[in-house]
């Protein structure tokens, strides 16, 4: 099995060489070429983690741990690359490259007409590897690289058209909210470097509960438990990649990347690398109650906050990406509350369904000839069928209505945060049933907005419109399928069958699913257990409020935002925190950085240090040039003057 | 004394050689139209064959004939074995040149195998005499070598420059020799050896030290007896240049470990003071001016002024450490002055090219000959990943664990300063726009030699463990 | 303090050799400064023949004064050399020089004083009785002793005519040469041709035909 796990990752890494240096090298490689290396790269590495899949579920495999390649051993600590691939890893692959692979397919169609398609497909290929390297580490040096290699991709996609003003805004952002995030993951794991001498997640997590009393002088006078700072340092690098305020400000701007990516990347994989981390740290996040808190309270603002903001968008890709900011609080809540699992699951049927709406959005974008204004759309339902409805169900889906896959794994999030007892909870839990109207409103305001009502596109894109092609729907319909039933066949192994096995530890005290399994009778039962909760008519309301306002009563969009005013403005500049960023942090380190540049080291270093001495040592080397006067008896001289030197010296010595 | 003739095979590579040479100087007068080509070869052959001679038996711990005046020991293989491969590069380089110019005649290649001979009698001597002799030897073809363009004024210059001052210089060493011989009533070098440890007060002692290292100082080339480095550097046709600039350093190494360690190592704290003053002077000195230069030969000529300050710098420590340290440095800096010159030999072909501007886009033109130029000069300045950083690290390593840390202080600051005109010739090769298009070809030979030479540089960078625990041991 | 007729003789060439040996440097015309060295051979000879080394001070007599003084001589003449850019500067750099020289003289002078080297000292060699060979002593220890440093020496000779010639010796393509070997080698029908012709009248005065001529031709 050891091959097999090699060569999940190394079977992308393979397809991105092949694509990317040969088809730059090499020209005269198709693209087609191109394309078929990096899809068959993702393709195998979909096929072996479906092996892995089986053996981990059906096959009655074991857990496997263990080192590929020892990188250097310093001090005693080992630097290694090795493998854990448990149940949370094989479901992980899984998902990662289902999804990736779908989006491989679907970008030949999206990008066929783009020059840089080669780049594009060495690009995504290599995400897909640095993401299944960050999924399968075993050890914490393994997962930082995982985790910058995907930032990195990240960045070099976003910023895809690199001729766009915009897309380059949009990466520096990303890539610069992320160094943040970084920055604090990486003193998480120097932390858990300094206490435990290990960077292997077994050594760790079995010395971690001996270290529970540890202290750490945080301020002076500031005494914390070393496991509570190692946790929200670690939780600090998952807020910076799964986007959760403060620093979620880069996912919205990431929509400049072409969409393929945007499904990809922002909204099935990279963004959850952080919910997949705080999961697989579960052993020392069980351990620290404040952690687990704070993980909760930012989740539920998450929630809740980033959905509102996806009211007043227009950009139809803006929508989704808000409604990933929101559905990424929603699993940051289960994680805080102890439902790692739910967590997880939520993380599954988020990216098929996701995924789903990202490519639908995409097909209409196409279709629409890269006009990605909702206020230009509407009616395309009578053009476009199977977007229509592979679109309806993503949204469905999300909204969680019952039966579908985003229903159970939603549901259960709200469960959780209603079972738990630890500080903050009640917030989430409102937080969260809150987010249910919301959700419902905003993703059926983007699906009537362009499915339904006046067609709003002018003539010339009338047209020309037409459903997207078959690269495209397939993986459309591909993806619909598990947005439909993955939730129903897999929530009772997930949540409640012990799955995970050791993978996810949860305290007893804290395992509030466990307190759930009691009322759970089988999928169907709940679903139609559901209608008599409060999610599912506030989801219905949502629904009903956005067919009134954008399809029956138009005007009453207007009306709303002259009423509540100062929400609407609110809303509309996203709570300024872009402002704030860019006036009072990057202003002021633009201040910053522009006073020292010019004092120290326009004024001081470069001018009176560099230039100076190096203006010293241009005058004293055009000096010294001349004592070479090209007269022999001159130098004869010199050698007669040393020679006394030297006596004289030698001789002085002695009296 | 001679007791078998079979003790001579103890000095088989030097018989071989001065045979060789006089082979050479025969069949070149003998060889019809292509006589380069026939010396060349022939050379080449003495080289390696005076090679395979002297790795056949490489003596394992030290022997002497003719009474002491010939000493064999591992020091002295180590440094022929050196000396022998860095002249067979030197050849390989010059060998288009002089065909370009016009210049291929067997001379060069007769006094250059004197040359190397004059440097293995030097490294083998184990008295005054043949130390002397040997010194001679090489300083007289070099003379010879510089002048052999006749037709340029600039070169016969350099040769007369560098013909009185060598004059005056070893007329300086020899009058210290003579009182050396005079006080301690010996020329053999153990023997003064034991006199210069009995009084290390003695005042004529002390005036024969003054004497000898104005020899010593010459012939590396130390300030304030660097002055014909330049002039010799520039007016010398390339390949000549590169003749002088690359093996004889390793003599002048081996000068001053025979004469000043071996010799009169009991007035070490002595000659020491004087060396500090000397390796200051030589490191500011040559890195300073060496920026205000315009001329490529002209500035490795200050370059290799300082880098013999540094050389200076292992001795000065006056430990087994030091010593290794200084050959380390002899031993690489011959090697990368070498690659250099080799460089500005190639690039001379067809005209001297010793302008630095003449190096402006190297890159465009030939991009493998830049890179190796870029390694040569990294490694001069010392930058890491090349042999040059190592073996500066290693003297001032030395330097320091002697406790003078201020001289490893000045020494650094210095090569900052130097690291700038190493730097300018990279900006220049890589930055800038080339004056003409054509692209410069090195040759099947020179290149391969050149190649090997600029890897050396970095291979022995990237593993410098072995040849310096060679030269621990065998200056130990 | 009696001074023996050795010592006479000794202290006026030592004073007559570091006279020549000033003269030889300040002379004005470069010809005198070869005769004054000239001088200063002799006289170290002189001194030689003192110490009993026979051989030697003949040596120097015969091969310095006799043959490369002579060559110098002739050198010396018939290079024109320009005495005034040689002396420009001497009175400027004389003073600096001469502090210098006193300097350095100075401190030789009392390291190398007779409190070093004198007699009592340094013993005075046994002298030799009147069959002794001052010759062969040196040549046995030349060829044994110091073979190897003989040997080099030689070698220093080599690399010297080698560097001479290979500076001076020019061939011109322009030049020609006598080859003896194919001069004595040419046979009288390879310059000599007769040619049977018949008697003709006295021609117009542009009638001389190429065949009418009898010419020679050089091989």
């Amino acid at each position: 099995m050891r091959y097999v796990y090699l060569g999940i990752p190394l079977a992308p890494l393979a397809g991105a060489i092949v694509a990317g240096l040969f088809g730059a090298f090499w020209p005269r490689l198709g693209r087609a070429a191109c394309h078929w290396a990096a899809i068959l790269g993702v393709a195998v590495a979909f096929a072996l983690s479906l092996v892995v899949l089986w053996e981990q579920t059906l096959g009655g495999g074991e857990p496997w741990n263990g080192a590929i390649y020892t990188w250097m051993v310093s001090d005693g600590i080992r630097f290694e690359i090795g493998f854990l691939v448990d149940r949370l890893t094989a479901l992980m692959v899984t998902t990662v490259t289902f999804v990736s692979l779908m989006v491989h397919i679907y970008t030949i169609g999206y990008m066929h007409d783009d020059p840089g398609y080669r780049r594009f497909f060495a690009y995504i290929a290599l995400f897909t590897f640095s993401m299944l390297m960050l999924v399968m580490s075993n050890n914490f040096l393994q997962l930082f690289f995982g985790w910058e290699a995907v930032g990195l991709v990240s960045y070099l996609l976003i910023g895809f058209w690199f001729k766009r003003e915009t897309a380059i805004y949009a990466n520096l952002k990303a890539f610069l909210v992320n160094r943040v995030g970084d920055f604090g993951f990486v003193l998480g794991i120097a932390a858990i470097l300094a206490y435990f001498h290990s960077l292997d997640y077994a050594d760790v997590f079995t010395a971690a509960p001996m270290a529970r009393d540890l202290t750490i002088e945080v301020l002076p006078g500031l005494e914390w438990p070393v496991i509570t700072l190692i946790c929200l340092l670690l939780f600090v690098g998952a807020m910076g990649k799964s986007a959760q305020v403060p620093l979620h400000v880069w996912l919205p701007d990431s929509m400049e990347g072409p969409t393929p990516i945007s499904a990809l990347i922002h909204a099935a994989t990279m963004v959850t690398a952080g919910i997949f981390m705080v999961a697989r740290m579960s052993p020392l996040y069980e351990l620290s109650e404040t952690a687990l808190s704070v993980v909760l309270v930012i989740g539920a603002v998450t929630a809740f906050a980033t959905g509102l903001l996806g009211l007043v968008q227009h950009d139809i890709k803006r929508v989704i990406a808000y409604s990933t900011l929101s559905q990424l609080g929603y699993m940051t809540v289960a994680l805080g509350a102890s439902a790692y699992a739910a967590a997880i699951f939520h993380l599954m049927t988020h990216a098929f369904f996701k995924a789903l709406l990202f490519l639908a959005a995409g097909s209409v974008i196409i279709a629409l000839h890269h006009e990605q204004d909702m206020r230009k759309m509407g009616g395309l339902r009578r053009y476009m069928p199977v977007t229509y409805w592979t679109a309806l169900i993503g949204s469905l889906a999300l909204i969680g209505t019952p039966g579908f896959s985003g229903f159970y794994s939603k549901e259960h999030i709200i469960e959780a945060a209603h079972g738990a007892s630890r500080w903050g909870a009640e917030l989430a839990y409102w937080a969260v049933l809150a987010g249910v109207f919301v959700t419902a409103l905003y993703t059926f305001r983007m699906f009537f907005l362009v499915f339904h009502g006046r067609e709003r596109m002018d003539e010339h894109a009338r047209a020309h419109l037409r459903e997207s092609p078959k690269v495209v729907t397939v993986p459309l319909v591909l993806l619909a399928i598990p947005s439909v039933a993955v939730g129903a066949l897999t929530i009772e192994p997930l949540l409640f069958g012990g799955w995970f096995g050791e993978a996810i530890r949860v305290a007893p005290e804290h395992d509030v699913l466990a307190g759930l399994a009691a009322h759970f009778h089988g999928a169907w039962a709940y679903a139609l257990h559901a209608v008599r909760t409060p999610p599912f008519w506030l989801a219905a309301a949502g629904v009903l409020t956005a067919a009134v306002v954008y399809l029956w009563r138009p005007a009453l969009a207007g009306l709303a935002v002259r009423v509540a005013r100062p929400l609407y403005l609110a809303l509309v500049h996203k709570y300024w925190a872009d402002d704030f960023n860019e006036i009072v942090l990057a202003g002021g380190a633009r201040r910053l950085g522009r006073l020292l540049w010019q004092v120290g080291d326009v004024l001081v270093i470069d001018g009176a240090m560099v230039n100076g001495t190096a203006r010293l040592v241009g005058m004293v080397a055009a000096v010294a040039r001349h004592v070479q006067t090209g007269y022999l008896y001159h130098y004869a001289f010199a050698m007669l003057i040393g020679l006394l030197a030297m006596t004289s010296w030698l001789l002085g010595l002695m009296r | 004394m001679l007791s078998t003739l079979s003790d001579l095979t103890l000095m088989a590579p030097e018989l071989w050689l001065a045979a060789m040479a006089c082979v050479v100087l025969v069949a070149d007068v003998y060889a019809g139209g292509g006589r380069g080509t026939v010396a060349y070869l022939l050379a080449q052959l003495a080289l390696l064959g005076g090679m395979w001679l002297l790795l056949a038996d490489a003596v394992p711990a030290p022997e002497a004939l003719f009474g002491g005046a010939f000493l064999r020991d591992p020091l002295a293989d180590v440094l022929k074995a050196a000396v022998l491969v860095l002249t067979v590069a030197v050849f390989a380089y010059a060998r288009g040149y002089l065909q370009g110019r016009g210049l291929d005649r067997g001379e060069y290649y007769v006094l250059g195998l004197f040359g190397v001979l004059g440097m293995m009698v030097l490294i083998s001597a184990g008295n005054l005499l043949t130390l002397y002799l040997g010194l001679e030897l090489l300083a007289l073809s070099l003379y010879a070598m510089v002048a052999l363009h006749r037709d340029s004024l600039e070169a016969s210059e350099a040769a007369m420059k560098y013909f009185v001052l060598g004059a005056l210089a070893s007329g300086m060493m020899l009058y210290g020799i003579s009182l050396l011989y005079g006080v301690t009533g010996s020329l053999a070098l153990d023997v003064v050896a034991r006199a210069a440890a009995a009084d290390a007060s003695d005042p004529v002692m002390l005036l024969a030290l003054a004497f000898v290292i104005v020899g010593v100082a010459f012939k590396l080339g130390a300030v304030p007896f660097h002055m014909w480095i330049p002039d010799v550097y520039h007016g010398a046709p390339a390949a000549v240049a590169l003749y002088v600039g690359a093996a004889p350093k390793i003599a002048g190494f081996a000068l001053a470990m025979r004469l000043l360690v071996e010799g009169l190592g009991g007035l070490q704290a002595e000659w020491a003071d004087m060396l500090v003053v000397l390796a200051v002077l030589s490191i500011a000195i040559g890195n300073v001016v060496a920026i205000a230069q315009t001329n490529i030969k002209r500035m490795l000529g200050y370059s290799t002024i300082s880098h013999i300050g540094f050389l200076l710098l292992g001795l000065i420590a006056g430990t087994r450490d030091g010593y290794g340290a200084a050959m380390f440095y002899a031993l690489t800096y011959a090697l990368m002055a070498a690659g250099a010159f080799g460089v500005v030999a190639i690039m001379s072909r067809r005209s001297e090219a010793e302008l630095l501007d003449d190096y402006r886009g190297l890159n465009a033109r030939n991009p493998w000959l830049a890179f190796m130029m870029l390694i040569l000069m990294f490694s001069m300045a010392g930058v890491p990943p090349t042999v040059g950083f190592y073996a500066k690290l290693t003297v001032l390593k030395a330097v320091i664990d002697v406790g003078a840390l201020w001289l490893a202080v000045v020494a650094v600051a210095f090569s900052i300063v130097g690291a700038f005109y190493y730097l300018r010739v990279v900006k220049l090769m890589y930055f800038d726009e080339p004056p003409e298009e054509a692209a410069v070809r090195a040759g099947l030979q020179a290149g391969t030699v050149l190649s090997a030479n600029g890897l050396a540089v970095l291979g022995l960078g990237l593993l410098p463990g072995a040849l310096l625990a060679l030269c621990l041991q065998v200056v130990g | 303090m009696a001074l023996t007729f050795q010592q006479f003789l000794f202290y006026a060439f030592a004073a007559v050799l570091v006279g020549a040996a000033l003269g030889v440097i300040t002379a004005r015309n470069p010809v005198h400064s070869v005769l004054y060295l000239v001088l200063a051979f002799f006289t170290s000879a002189a001194l030689w023949l003192l110490m009993e080394a026979e051989f030697l001070a003949l040596t120097l007599v015969l091969v310095y004064v006799g043959a490369v003084m002579v060559l110098f001589l002739f050198v010396v003449m018939m290079l024109d050399i320009d005495l005034a850019a040689l002396r420009a500067g001497f009175t400027r750099y004389l003073p600096l020089g001469l502090v210098v020289a006193a300097l350095i003289v100075w401190e030789m002078a009392s390291v190398l004083g007779p409190a070093r080297f004198g007699p009592g000292r340094v013993a005075a060699p046994a002298p030799h009785g009147a069959g002794y060979s001052n010759t062969k002593a040196l040549g046995e220890t030349l060829y044994t002793q110091h073979l190897y440093a003989f040997e080099v020496a030689a070698l220093i000779l080599l690399v010297a005519i080698v560097a001479a010639i290979a500076l001076t010796l020019r061939r011109r393509p322009d030049t020609r040469r006598q080859d003896p070997a194919r001069q004595v080698r040419v046979r009288r029908r390879d310059r000599v041709r007769l040619v049977r012709m018949a008697p003709e009248r006295r021609p117009a005065p542009a009638a001389s035909e190429p065949g009418g001529r009898t010419g020679t031709e050089e091989a």
